[in-house]
């Protein structure tokens, strides 16, 4: 396992280790190893999701990740090593894995010649479902009433794919394992999947998807595995995964020293701060440069933009954030629109907003830049897949 | 509950029915609960536009022929012969279409799956190999069944001429009912190999053509002869006898084993076989493949060795014997083929189920694994030709003849079993199922064709009595050594010599190869144990 492998992994069985009692996780594999002929597809993957989770599955094309999910479906008995779901063997128990996945496979087909309802219908009893009512359940849930009586063939790629979410649901599935389900999806349709994905994490379904579409997996994963020429390079929550990442950069090498302007007073002091006590906007200590295994520097991984929009002229913003502790650059733009660079957390973000509002700043909207997902894909992978 | 149909499920009956009521459960069960694939597929096909097009086309041209037919045998020819001759043309021109759009049709059903990326979707349903080839085969059946049911009237015509009876057309079509399910079974194991639509029909056509056309030939033009020497109703010469055979043949004995049984067992045993091979390419790599196919084999070789016994026994005649021996012959090389691609041990899914569900010795010795193929299939010949020959020498009283058949079948039997030991031994060696099949073919036609180009080369410089021994290690050279010991000429003894001499060749090869491919495969499941075992191993370490 890599160094930087935050999953709760320690090489013992899905339940072991753990009390007799506690619930098996609800995907647990170990030691995956796959082998098509010399090459190694799969090496050594270990990683575990646990119940109600949406893992996002990171991995550029060729990583191995539609072998992992394979393995997963039951439908690839992979060389050495085990996946279990819900605590059923994926390679020796595939009619129980069966009863507890839903399963989406990358650009999975649909038939086209008959209406979305008779769609479901088929799957239905394909499942052997004993009551009429799910198809009508599932439908609804999926939001395809208004499309039920038309033919799957003139549905949009969107509804297709929703379609088929629709589809893995039918048997209620504890597990969704979905291959690439956003991909060739336009903007909207993605919006609508992501969507459907967190109102099925809301029903207590835990998700496993793929994806190499990083923003994507971001904006609903709990936690996400980077699966890098067939090795698992990280797994985990992303917050905890960018704290152990920042960690690991402090103990590989010195901190860099605290820019001086980093270490002087944020702001003039705000009035309620200054009543109640002088708030702690100290923002961390920006880490050291950070270049990815394979030598490339990081673009921006020590910074991270706030993008602000405010009533009138940013200009007359910018005066009152320059020079404040944490704040590495203020970028004025059209229409009320602010870029703010800084080094900090979630606490400054709110810090900040604070501070504009009780100044009397007419703050219209905040959009903290979501890269952090990005970042650490950047900082664990080589990007090279030979 | 079915959702297509919206009809409640009817449950299993309890054990303590049994018998007809049953059967009357389950019928009942089959019709409120269908096949979920085949109602599937008789809703996209009825939303297919070109169907009912295809359809009137095909009556209308099937009728214009017919009509045409009618007309210019009408000039010269009475009502009657008229008749005859329409009843034949139009069911020979059925047969074709069945033999023919069968297949093609039944050869889309699995491929589309998998080209349409429906198929890993349908797989994971739980639904099962079995149900899902029994729905396309129901599938495809209906749609060619709707054929029959346009051209009906067309084929009702010749019995408005007279010459041929009501019921001899409504077995026509029952008959045509019987290619038919060939047919579509056919289609679907091409269809279940191939990931291609199109690939699948292109190969499908490829065989079913030639050997429609041979069937038509041979089983219609060639055996309506032997009918007629049998029964002297049924016409000699016109393809379509067997329907009027069923009508004109006198009851008896010759009428349930010829007329009954043997068409049966034509279109039981080889759509049985197409439908297991079909189910066993549907099922993942890592299940059971070999189970299914295995019972079919110990139904269709008994059953073979059966029906060529009691041929031989029946008739008394050495001629009969012989065929079957070549009719032997024939299936356990199919056989070999078959098994030759057969994994080397069960996997450990296998395995799992296996001990999981308590499987006995005989559920595990007809599971997978090259070497319980092999070995089922070595018992199988033994048994066979035991028995052939067996009562060959019970039956037949002229001793030279007796003989003839004994050294034919015994040499058959050895060369066999060298076929058995040769396709384990390769398959221990090959890391793919296809190798062992090829190289099988290339030994088999080395077997076959070299001893004689030897013995060829060789006559050059001898007598073609000596020469003729440099053949015998040729599987084809035992039919020599029948006719010289049938004969009993003076170079028998020393054409039984060479036979003897090739024929314990042939086993001890044979039975060598075999203790070579159990060594082999016991090694290299050895060696995957070991690397399984191994990455396991270093990765919890690591």
């Amino acid at each position: 396992m890599s160094a930087l492998d935050v999953t709760a992994d320690s090489g013992a069985p899905a339940s072991g280790g753990a009390p007799v009692s506690a619930p098996p996780p609800a995907i647990s594999v170990r030691h995956l190893w796959h082998r098509y002929g010399s090459l190694d597809v799969l090496r050594d993957v270990s990683f575990d999701v646990a119940h109600g989770e949406i893992f996002g599955f990171i991995g550029p094309n060729g990583a191995g990740k539609t072998t992992t999910i394979r393995a997963m479906a039951t439908l690839l008995e992979p060389t050495a090593g085990s996946v279990h779901i819900d605590g059923y063997d994926a390679a020796l128990d595939p009619d129980e894995v069966r009863k507890i996945i839903g399963y989406m496979p990358d650009h999975a087909g649909v038939y086209e010649r008959i209406t979305v309802r008779e769609f479901l219908e088929f799957f239905a009893d394909a499942y052997r479902i004993p009551e009429l009512g799910v198809v009508d359940a599932v439908i609804e849930l999926t939001e395809l009433a208004k499309l039920s009586d038309r033919l799957v063939a003139t549905l949009s790629k969107g509804m297709k794919q929703r379609l088929q979410i629709a589809r893995t649901l039918l048997h209620d599935p504890k597990v969704l394992v979905l291959d690439e389900p956003a991909s060739d999806l336009d903007p909207r349709a993605r919006i609508e999947v992501r969507d459907l994905l967190l109102e099925l994490r809301e029903l207590g379904k835990t998700i496993f998807l793929s994806s190499h579409i990083l923003t994507e997996l971001s904006d609903v994963c709990t936690s996400v595995g980077i699966l890098e020429r067939g090795q698992l390079v990280v797994a985990g929550p992303i917050g905890e995964i960018a704290e152990r990442l920042a960690a690991e950069r402090g103990r590989r090498e010195p901190a860099a020293p605290v820019p001086p302007d980093l270490a002087a007073p944020l702001m003039p002091p705000l009035p309620a701060a200054a009543e109640g006590g002088a708030p702690n906007f100290a923002p961390e200590a920006p880490p050291a440069a950070v270049v990815t295994p394979g030598g490339a520097p990081i673009p921006q991984a020590t910074r991270k933009r706030l993008k602000l929009r405010v009533l009138g002229d940013s200009q007359a913003i910018v005066p009152m954030l320059e020079g404040g502790s944490g704040v590495l650059g203020v970028e004025p733009g059209p229409g009320g629109s602010l870029s703010l660079y800084y080094v900090g957390g979630d606490q400054y973000v709110a810090e900040v907003v604070r501070y504009l509002v009780t100044s009397g700043v007419g703050l219209v909207s905040v959009e903290p830049e979501r890269n952090e997902l990005e970042r650490i894909f950047l900082e664990v992978t080589r990007g090279d897949l030979t | 509950m079915s959702a297509q149909t919206g009809i409640a499920s009817i449950p299993p009956p309890p054990p303590s029915v049994r018998g007809f009521s049953r059967a009357k459960v389950g019928f009942a069960r089959l019709l409120a609960d269908p096949n979920p694939v085949w109602m599937r597929e008789l809703k996209a096909a009825a939303r297919l536009q070109r169907t009912p097009v295809v359809l009137a086309v095909t009556t209308g041209m099937m009728t214009l022929l017919v009509c045409s037919v009618g007309g210019i045998a009408a000039i010269d020819a009475e009502p009657a012969k008229v008749g005859v001759w329409l009843y034949h043309t139009f069911f020979s021109l059925a047969f074709a279409l069945v033999a023919w759009m069968g297949p093609a049709m039944a050869a889309t059903g699995i491929a589309a799956e998998r080209s349409g990326g429906t198929w890993e979707a349908l797989e994971l349903t739980g639904l099962g190999a079995p149900a899902i080839a029994r729905g396309k085969f129901l599938g495809a059946l209906t749609y060619v069944t709707l054929y029959l049911v346009m051209l009906a009237p067309v084929g009702a015509l010749p019995f408005l001429f007279g010459g041929v009876t009501a019921l001899e057309v409504v077995l026509a079509f029952v008959v045509l009912g019987g290619v038919a399910i060939l047919s579509v079974t056919f289609g679907l194991a091409v269809s279940s190999k191939f990931s291609s639509p199109a690939l699948a029909i292109l190969v499908t056509l490829l065989c079913s053509i030639p050997t429609s056309i041979a069937a038509y030939v041979g089983l219609g033009v060639g055996l309506s002869f032997v009918a007629n020497g049998l029964w002297h109703g049924v016409a000699a010469g016109p393809p379509v006898w067997l329907p009027t055979a069923y009508s004109r043949a006198e009851f008896g004995v010759e009428y349930l084993t010829l007329l009954v049984l043997v068409p049966l067992a034509l279109v039981a045993l080889p759509a049985w076989l197409f439908h297991e091979i079909t189910v066993a390419n549907m099922a993942a790599p890592s299940d059971d493949r070999s189970t299914r196919l295995r019972i079919w084999t110990l139904v269709a070789a008994p059953f073979m060795t059966a029906t060529c016994v009691t041929c031989g026994v029946a008739q008394k005649d050495a001629g009969w014997f012989i065929a079957g021996v070549v009719a032997l012959m024939a299936t356990y090389l199919f056989l070999g083929f078959l098994f030759a691609g057969e994994p080397l041990a069960p996997s450990r899914r296998v395995e799992a189920r296996w001990t999981r569900e308590r499987a006995g010795a005989g559920r595990r010795f007809l599971g997978p694994g090259v070497m319980r193929a092999c070995t089922l299939l070595l018992l199988l010949i033994v048994g066979s030709f035991a028995a052939l020959l067996g009562a060959a020498a019970l039956t037949l009283r002229v001793a030279s003849e007796r003989d003839g058949v004994l050294a034919l079948g015994g040499y058959a039997a050895a060369f066999l079993v060298f076929l058995a030991g040769f396709a384990a031994w390769t398959r221990a060696r090959s890391r793919s199922s296809g190798v062992p099949k090829v190289l099988l073919l290339g030994a088999l036609f080395l077997a076959v064709v070299g001893p004689w180009i030897a013995m060829a080369i060789a006559g050059i410089f001898e007598s073609t009595e000596r020469a003729l021994l440099i053949a015998a290690p040729s599987p084809l050279y035992a039919f020599h050594l029948r006719k010289v010991i049938a004969s009993g000429g003076p170079d028998a003894d020393v054409a039984a010599l060479a036979g003897s001499i090739a024929a314990a060749a042939w086993l001890v090869i044979g039975f060598g190869l075999f203790a070579l491919a159990s060594a082999r495969i016991e090694q290299r499941l050895a060696a995957e144990r070991a690397v399984r075992a191994n990455l396991e191993g270093s990765s919890g370490q690591g």
